[in-house]
């Protein structure tokens, strides 16, 4: 009989799955990811999926495209 | 009460889907078989009807064939495929013996046409008109005003989820009553067009969105259907239980009559309510709620249709309902055409409606309604409110937190193409460009993209078959049955979104060895 | 002699506190968490403290906060101005909540306000509508009194400053035409708030000033009880030179007169004639007169007869003293020099060449300058590429006095020279340079010098020509100071460069007065109010420059860099997101496209260890600090004549003034964090390309990010002043069939890890620093020492790595640094100013052809 492992599929781009294997290995002590899959597909504990997304979250915010403020009034000293 | 999910809430598709005894039923009211004639035909379609109509003879598909030029043909075939659907003509069958067939159109749809056009009968199909003295502060404006507010409201809870606050002050921002009524609100949230969200909040789901995109027109009908479909609904839960008793659950035939019947009536005038069948009076308050129809408590006896019922089979496209209302009430001068059911869409000027959309994501909207603003909202971040412009910008917040509510970054640009600044729209012709800036349309595309980094799917892994061949039967099935989301041949292993059927298959499996 | 003119007496020192606002305002999820000291932007270029004494240091720091006290004061949200009726939240409809404070809904519309152009928030902020009839007008109008803050297409947004009203009551609006005009363009009545801060601010500002007539310094006022105010001051009072009456009157100065030259009045007007004023020439003297509300405005002064202006005479010695009383009692002086009546001084004799004509902006921003017949101080603010240097020649050949250009680099100290000779029929020894490499005077009695900032504020030991050379800068009147790239000095530096050198006027020059350090307010007292800022888009409209595609091409890492990336520190992150290999390959595509496209290309690196491997890689000249002034010399020629040398990589050395006409296509594959200036200045090489009003030319500036990393961030924050100029940022994900491109690098895995490998093995000893800042404001080349190293680290000068690479992949990367020095050794032979011939060109062709085959029967 097969085994069958209860869990979450994660589909995503390698570099994606390069921040998740990294976030789990350096923040999550290797406790969210079950299996490497492939390229783009990893096995996830399902109770660590919304850990990992926030920690995903986070990581890419860094890498986010800047917007300028809304509200200038705080830039322009004279005002 | 689960919604009812997805439908396209379209008029075209809900009478698509009746029974052929239901249209019977429903042409045997001269105004439906008129309401659809005007709107739902081709115009191709109409002109058979016409031709059938009175013609002793009937008509075969030869004679058609002989109109209709080669190119044209697929435009016929179309044409009398519609006019099939909607059980408005049938075709005899084409025997050996005579190939061609027969054309006519159904008895009482005949009927009911020509009575119709005519004028006699006593169907009252076109409504009473009201013999007592009227209210003379009843007039178009008024009711345009009151039904104007109504929908605003109900627009604005689809929104919002929020009532309107009422405004001390009066005049046109917000209502008196404070919303869209309870039984209007549940309709919405049945529809699918507004959903809970985290701590039983009401927020808008992507439907509502689309809803808020539809042209005035197909917002009504789409109102009007969610409450069809819900008495169909009702009907069919009340025969199961055997709890119809008293036999008034409302009849979809009953109900679609009577709107077909209010589109006929003429705006501003007052009709007789005791003209109507009992089951249409019933009808009467929910048609208060939605705006189609206004009676004055004092005055019970007559009732109003008001513009959005009037329009209901109009070709009219215009954008939102108080474009439809100002485009009407505009009093330009040699601008007959302005008014009435089929005008062409306006561009909007000053007032309502005009996104400017600027290469740095900054927007300037021209608008002083608060439903306008509360839809940008949805999406932007609102910065400056002037008398008669608003000022915002798209950043990603804003536009993720719109996809999160389910709205697609399709629909944020559908929305601002649909009501793009005319100078806009002139600039882009001028250039041949999109009218709203093409980096603009890709960052609000990127940053839906970026929310979706991670696609989950929960489920069950399997692996450490015991051959090839089990793992290639069970790959197998679980493709079959629709569950399989990923595989890999190679390493022998899958993973499926449901593992019941899987397990049931392997028992059978090892029974069967 | 003393000092006759030290800085206003409001510069800044704050060299600490700049440091902290040195990090731009954060937008919505900025990433804090980043080493902060990475994104210090050019203080750690600049001048080393300790070249100052301690007690100068002080003086600085007390002169900062009287700046700072004094322009807090005028700030529109402090208490000081009324008009608190807007304050407060008014509910008018359910819309309303969104807005907090601003709803303006209930401000009511005029009549005809479809005819009317502007909007206006209690706060200052303007908001223009470009399709409404009266927006040329409008836009006029709001340059003069407003910063524009977003300028795209249909609907610009300006802001009302103390700084903007600064400087449009110091060209000569009075307060009450500025609040009539703005309310004639204005489609609600203006808010009360808006009218007290115009009042207040327009009262104190502009109303006095200091001229220099006759090499006598007057305090001059249209304003006798002003003036009397002054004179109640007792350090004022006493500064008042006695025996002359106490205040004499005399006509306000006018450009009747005054040609600018260069404009279409000037032509066949000579100028020696109309020194005094000459009334003949009045009529022909009035320039730009167009439908500029500002020029309507001072017609109408002129109307009313002349004006009467009152003065009292003070001491040479006491100038600084009453200005900084003035700045005390609130009135800051504005300086202006009458140098038609500067007798004193001789004159320099410069004209502009015959047959040039400069073009309307340029002229617009010239006649706020001479406005009223006399050189106002202040900053002149146009795109690059757009002639700033033209406007800066004009100017000297309208004042003709005495001249001083500060430039950035000893390269643009020569561009400068060679653009007065171009333009100008000025005696070429006339016009003299001083640099680390040559301190020569000029012969006559007045000249041009033409320096850097550096030479003049180094107060290290000097040799002994150095000395005598800033002697002899110190020692006499200037009648005109130039100062280039305003936006890249640090206050500290102006104020030094001021303190030293008397001029009597000051001309900024810059494309932005864009700083990450917020310390735009210290410019405008350092050297004056801005004076003009052209649109953008409307000159590339007007076809005076180029027309750009800016695209943003987004390049994924390989899994094993990005995997090396995620560990990293930030500065091995930056090194990492720049060697990218398919960013090579995307250069290499954009390369080979726009060469065959007959493009002129130059690619910038301000991450040194890439700019030379994509060199190296890709086969192209390169230039960076490290490379001798004559190579560079060469290198440039090449690329301006040679066909065959059509791409040129550079380091941040060409952020400095470089002219490179020519080069019709950008490619940024590494740049300095977020610098908003620095992208709008690169933008600026290309902007001027003489093909741009070919029939659809179009200009291309691409930059190359690598996805999912931190430079997606600041790419896009660089991007944010252009973004608001009206420039689109198209994003390419994906460029068609790049895998056919020939010979493409790193195509195999194999490739890419043997990068990766070798980059991390060159780079974890430490990172290599250009050694280019002798030409900024650092020290001279070769003397970096231990007070160079701030927050970098403290690798000396270049690093050699030939060695270590031999050591590790063998003799093919060998094959790479000779290939280098062939590329640029290519063009050694044929010489300085020289045009290439054809021999010379087939000679660097064949050493590039043996060089490939080389390495292919390596393979």
């Amino acid at each position: 009989m097969p085994r069958a492992i209860r869990g979450v599929l994660i589909e995503c781009e390698p570099a994606i799955k390069s921040i998740l294997i990294h976030i789990d290995s350096t923040q999550l002590n290797n406790d969210a990811i079950i299996e490497d899959l492939d390229e783009t597909h990893l096995m996830v504990k399902e109770q660590m999926v919304k850990t990992l997304q926030a920690r995903l979250d986070e990581k890419l915010k860094e890498t986010y495209r800047v917007e300028v403020p809304l509200d200038d009034s705080d830039e322009d000293k004279g005002m | 009460m689960s919604s009812f999910g997805p439908s396209s809430f379209l008029l075209d598709d809900y009478l698509e889907k009746l029974p052929g005894a239901t249209f019977r039923k429903l042409y045997q009211q001269p105004s439906t078989a008129f309401a659809i004639f005007r709107r739902m035909l081709p115009p191709l379609a109409k002109v058979y009807v016409q031709a059938l109509l009175y013609s002793p003879t009937p008509l075969t598909t030869n004679d058609i064939e002989l109109w209709t030029q080669p190119e044209g043909k697929g435009t016929s075939n179309r044409a009398i495929a519609r006019l099939r659907s909607l059980h408005i003509a049938q075709l005899s069958q084409s025997t050996r013996a005579k190939k061609a067939q027969d054309i006519q159109l159904t008895a009482n749809f005949k009927k009911s046409l020509r009575l119709a056009l005519e004028g006699g009968g006593s169907h009252n199909s076109f409504g009473v008109p009201s013999t007592l003295p009227t209210d003379p502060k009843i007039h178009i404006q008024y009711l345009d005003h009151w039904a104007g507010r109504i929908w605003q409201d109900i627009l604005y809870y689809v929104v919002n989820s929020v009532p309107m606050k009422a405004n001390e002050s009066g005049g046109r921002h917000g209502s008196g009553g404070g919303g869209p009524k309870r039984a209007v609100r549940e309709l919405l949230k049945m529809g699918g067009l507004v959903r809970e969200g985290a701590g039983g909040l009401v927020q808008i789901s992507e439907h509502g969105f689309n809803f808020l995109l539809q042209e005035a027109n197909a917002q009504v009908w789409t109102l009007l259907l969610l409450w069809l479909e819900a008495a169909d609904r009702n009907k069919a839960l009340a025969k199961e239980q055997g709890t119809d008793i008293t036999g008034t659950a409302i009849d979809n035939v009953e109900m679609l009559s009577f709107l077909f019947m209010l589109a006929s009536l003429e705006l501003g005038r007052a009709y007789d309510t005791s003209a109507l069948t009992e089951t249409r009076k019933n009808m009467l308050p929910a048609l208060a709620d939605f705006g189609l129809i206004y009676i004055d408590r004092d005055r019970p006896q007559q009732y109003y249709p008001t513009r959005l019922a009037t329009t209901l089979t109009s070709l009219s496209t215009m954008r939102s309902v108080s474009a439809s209302i100002d485009a009407a009430t505009k009093k330009t001068p040699g601008d007959a055409g302005s008014l009435g059911a089929d005008s062409t869409p306006t561009a909007p000027a000053d007032e309502n409606g005009g996104i400017v959309v600027e290469t740095n994501y900054r927007i300037y909207a021209y608008t002083s309604s608060p439903l306008q603003i509360a839809i940008l909202k949805l999406f932007c971040r609102l910065h400056m409110r002037f008398p008669n412009m608003v000022t915002a910008r798209l950043t990603r917040e804003s536009v993720q937190e719109a996809i999160k509510e389910g709205i697609t970054a399709n629909q944020i640009i559908d929305y601002l193409v649909a009501h793009a600044h005319p100078q806009m729209r002139r600039a882009a012709a001028a250039k041949g460009t999109t009218v709203i800036p093409p980096t603009v349309m890709d960052q609000i595309r990127l940053w839906q993209l970026e929310s979706q980094r991670m696609q989950k799917t929960p489920g069950f892994q399997f692996k450490d078959f015991e051959s090839v061949e089990e793992y290639r039967q069970l790959a197998e099935y679980a493709t079959e049955i629709g569950v399989l989301v990923w595989k890999d041949d190679r390493k022998g292993t899958f993973f499926v979104s449901k593992v019941e059927q899987i397990r049931e298959f392997l028992k059978a499996r090892k029974k069967g060895n | 002699m003393p000092p006759k003119r030290k800085a206003p007496g409001t510069q800044g020192a704050a060299a600490k506190a700049g440091r902290t606002s040195a990090l731009s305002t954060p937008g919505p999820g900025t990433p804090r968490s980043l080493d902060s000291s990475m994104m210090s932007e050019e203080d750690e270029d600049f001048l080393n403290d300790e070249d100052v004494d301690e007690a100068q240091k002080q003086r600085e720091d007390m002169l900062a906060k009287e700046a700072d006290q004094f322009v807090n004061k005028w700030a529109l949200t402090s208490k000081n101005v009324d008009g608190g009726e807007e304050a407060g939240q008014r509910t008018y409809d359910a819309a309303s909540q969104y807005f907090k404070k601003r709803d303006y809904s209930h401000y009511q519309l005029k009549p005809d306000h479809q005819n009317r152009p502007l909007w206006i928030e209690p706060d200052g902020t303007i908001v223009l509508e470009r399709f409404s009839p009266l927006s040329e007008q409008a836009t006029d109008f709001l340059i003069t009194i407003a910063e524009p803050k977003s300028r795209p297409s249909l609907l610009h947004e300006y802001r009302i400053t103390t700084h903007s009203l600064y400087a449009a009551v110091s060209i000569g609006l009075r307060p009450q035409d500025i609040i009539n005009t703005l309310d004639r363009f204005l489609k609600t009545p203006l808010p009360p708030r808006i009218l007290n801060f115009i009042s207040s601010c327009t009262q104190s500002y502009g109303k006095v000033k200091l001229v220099l007539k006759n090499n006598k310094y007057f305090v001059e006022s249209v304003d006798t009880q002003l003036l009397q105010k002054l004179l109640a001051d007792p350090q004022i009072r006493a500064a008042r030179i006695s025996g002359t009456t106490d205040i004499s009157t005399s006509y306000a100065p006018t450009m009747a007169g005054l040609v600018i030259p260069g404009t279409k009045n000037a032509a066949g007007v000579h100028q020696a004639d109309l020194k005094q004023g000459n009334n003949q020439n009045g009529e022909q003297g009035q320039a730009g007169a167009e439908a500029d509300v500002f020029a309507a405005l001072n017609e109408e002064d002129d109307d009313d007869e002349k004006e009467a202006v009152h003065s009292f005479e003070i001491s040479d010695a006491s100038v600084e003293t009453v200005q900084k009383q003035c700045l005390e009692i609130g009135f800051p002086i504005l300086e202006e020099y009458d140098f038609r009546n500067d007798n004193v001084n001789p004159n320099l004799e410069i004209d502009l060449r015959p047959n040039t004509l400069i073009r309307p902006y340029q002229e617009k921003s010239l006649s706020k300058m001479f406005g009223n017949g006399r050189a106002k101080s202040g900053i002149i603010v146009l795109p690059c590429g757009a002639g700033k240097t033209l406007v800066g020649i004009t100017a000297a050949c309208t004042i003709r006095k005495g001249v001083i250009v500060l430039c950035t680099s000893s390269m643009s100290v020569v561009q400068w020279r060679q653009e007065f000779l171009k333009w100008s029929n000025i005696n070429p020894e006339d016009i003299a340079v001083f640099t680390a490499d040559s301190k020569n005077k000029f012969s006559g009695s007045t000249g041009i010098i033409v320096t850097t900032y550096s030479m003049v504020t180094n107060s290290r030991e000097r040799s002994h020509d150095s000395k005598k050379m800033m002697d002899f800068l110190r020692g006499r009147e200037w009648g005109l100071m130039l100062l280039d790239e305003v936006h890249v000095v640090p206050a500290d530096v102006f104020r030094r460069v001021i303190s030293s050198i008397k001029s009597h006027s000051k001309l900024g020059l810059t494309a932005t007065l864009l700083r990450e350090d917020d310390k735009i307010s210290h410019l405008n007292f350092l050297i004056g109010p801005k004076l003009y800022e052209a649109n953008w888009m409307e000159l590339s409209q007007q076809g005076h420059i180029a027309k750009v595609q800016c695209a943003e091409v987004w390049c994924s890492m390989p899994p094993e860099f990005y995997d090396e990336y995620l560990r990293a520190n930030s500065h091995m992150k930056r090194t990492l997101y720049a060697m990218n290999p398919r960013k090579f390959q995307a250069c290499q595509y954009l390369i080979n496209y726009h060469e065959a496209r007959g493009d002129k290309i130059i690619v910038f690196s301000d991450e040194l260890y890439s700019l030379k491997q994509y060199a190296l890689k890709l086969k192209k000249v390169f230039i960076y600090g490290g490379t001798g002034q004559a190579e560079r010399m060469q290198v440039l020629e090449n690329f301006q004549h040679n066909p065959d040398v059509n791409t040129l990589f550079l380091s941040k050395i060409g952020d400095t003034s470089l002219d490179l006409p020519e080069a019709t296509c950008l490619i940024q594959i590494s740049s300095h964090f977020g610098s908003r200036r620095q992208e709008a200045q690169r933008l600026g090489r290309i902007l001027r390309a003489k093909r741009r009003n070919d029939e659809g030319f179009n200009a291309f500036f691409y930059s190359l990010v690598s996805k999912d990393t931190q430079e997606m961030y600041y790419s896009s924050k660089r991007q944010a002043f252009l973004v608001d100029q009206g420039y689109a940022f198209k994003v390419i994900t994906q460029l068609a069939n790049i895998n056919d491109t020939p010979d493409l690098a790193f195509a195999t895995p194999q490739e890419r890890r043997e990068l990766l490998q070798r980059t991390l093995v060159d780079n974890e000893k430490g990172f290599e620093q250009d050694a280019e800042t002798d030409d900024l404001f650092g020290k001279p080349s070769g003397r970096r020492g231990a007070g160079g190293a701030r927050g970098r680290k403290a690798g000396n000068g270049v690093r050699r790595t030939a060695g270590t690479l031999g050591e590790l992949s063998g003799g093919q990367d060998m094959a790479y640094i000779e290939q280098n020095k062939a590329a640029n050794k290519g063009l050694k032979g044929k010489g300085a100013g020289k045009k290439a011939d054809a021999g010379g060109q087939n000679s660097f062709f064949k050493k590039i052809q043996r060089e490939k085959e080389k390495i292919k029967g390596a393979r």
